[in-house]
């Protein structure tokens, strides 16, 4: 069973028809001013609908011109990260001139350390001296030993020799 | 963003590693007499280390210490003496650079000096210097950086800190590849 309002919607929507539509139209208390409403109410809806349609299209540019807008964008992002100074070539050469550098430093400093040069992982002695008057015979060298533990060894030759007296603590 | 501070963390822990590993060393001179006898008696402890090659260099089978001095160094500026009865090994440091201590050592017998000398002393490697011929045997001079004992002590007591370990690893690598 339809309810009054159902009825009145179908009926302002045209779709009443034979027995149901004269049961309606008697049922109405004032059928001129019915129809004066429905004539109303299917202006508005002719107008909505002529209104919607063209919401619809403007909508539909509304979206272009954000997809524009986006485009843009992104070309713009886009072309700013490819204008940075780090190229992929420079970034190339930069590592090829920073090995280049490395190379060159470690070979200088490899050629600074001469073969015959002592090494500073051993004890230098940078002079040594006796008495000449008490030793004139006295001579000096100096060697490492051929043992692990890097041994520096002055070696003097021609000291006068002591008594053993001279070995007490 | 947090990968800068924990670089920075690891680099300060490297750092002080590194300084704390240098930090406390100390330096033992000797007046070392040595001479072939019947029965040697056993090297005294602080030559142990260089026992075969002291044997090896000089063709003695006993090595006696009359004289000696265990000096801690925390300037690299300090002088010490290392005394016998009738010697006298005068050491004047004279500084601290990369490989060692940069000394002057004067050998005295009583007040005459016998023997002058400027020496780069290496942590890595022992002076040994040939004296006089004393009887039958041979005055030695030894010179050697050792470990602080007490930084010694520490660093057994306490577990090895495995980037401590890892930074000496490289630095060991590295003075081997070195010529």
């Amino acid at each position: 069973m339809k309810t009054f309002e159902e009825k009145w919607t179908a009926w302002l929507d045209g779709q009443l028809s034979g027995k149901e539509l004269a049961e309606f139209e008697s049922s109405l208390p004032d059928l001129a001013a019915a129809e004066a409403e429905k004539r109303d109410a299917q202006k508005l809806g002719a107008f909505l609908k002529e209104q919607l349609t063209t919401q619809a299209m403007s909508n539909e540019e509304f979206f272009s011109h954000q997809l524009h807008e986006w485009i843009a964008r992104e070309s713009a992002a886009r072309h700013r990260s490819t204008s940075t100074w780090w190229t992929i070539p420079r970034l190339v050469w930069s590592g090829a001139t920073a090995l280049a550098l490395f190379v060159i430093t470690t070979v200088l400093l490899m050629s600074q350390h001469q073969p015959g040069e002592q090494s500073e992982y051993l004890t230098q002695i940078l002079q040594s001296r006796v008495d000449p008057a008490a030793n004139p015979n006295a001579t000096i060298s100096i060697f490492e030993s051929k043992t692990d533990n890097k041994v520096t060894v002055l070696w003097t030759e021609g000291l006068q020799s002591l008594p053993a007296d001279y070995a007490a603590k | 963003m947090q990968l800068r501070p924990l670089l920075l963390a690891a680099f300060l822990v490297l750092a002080l590693s590194a300084v704390s590993a240098d930090a406390a060393q100390a330096v033992w001179s000797g007046l070392v007499i040595a001479e072939n006898v019947p029965q040697p008696a056993p090297i005294p402890p602080e030559l142990t280390g260089l026992e075969q090659t002291l044997k090896d260099l000089f063709g003695y089978n006993q090595f006696e210490v009359i004289g000696q001095s265990n000096k801690t160094l925390k300037t690299g500026q300090e002088d010490w003496l290392a005394n016998s009865k009738y010697f006298g090994l005068h050491v004047d440091a004279r500084g601290e650079n990369d490989s060692g201590y940069s000394l002057n050592l004067k050998l005295y017998k009583e007040s005459d000096v016998l023997l002058e000398t400027d020496a780069n002393l290496s942590k890595s490697s022992p002076l040994v210097i040939k004296g006089p011929q004393v009887g039958s045997g041979q005055l030695l001079l030894v010179l050697v950086v050792k470990d602080d004992e007490q930084a010694h002590r520490r660093r057994h007591a306490e577990p090895a800190n495995p980037i401590t370990t890892a930074w000496q690893r490289l630095r060991r690598a590295i003075h081997n590849a070195l010529p």
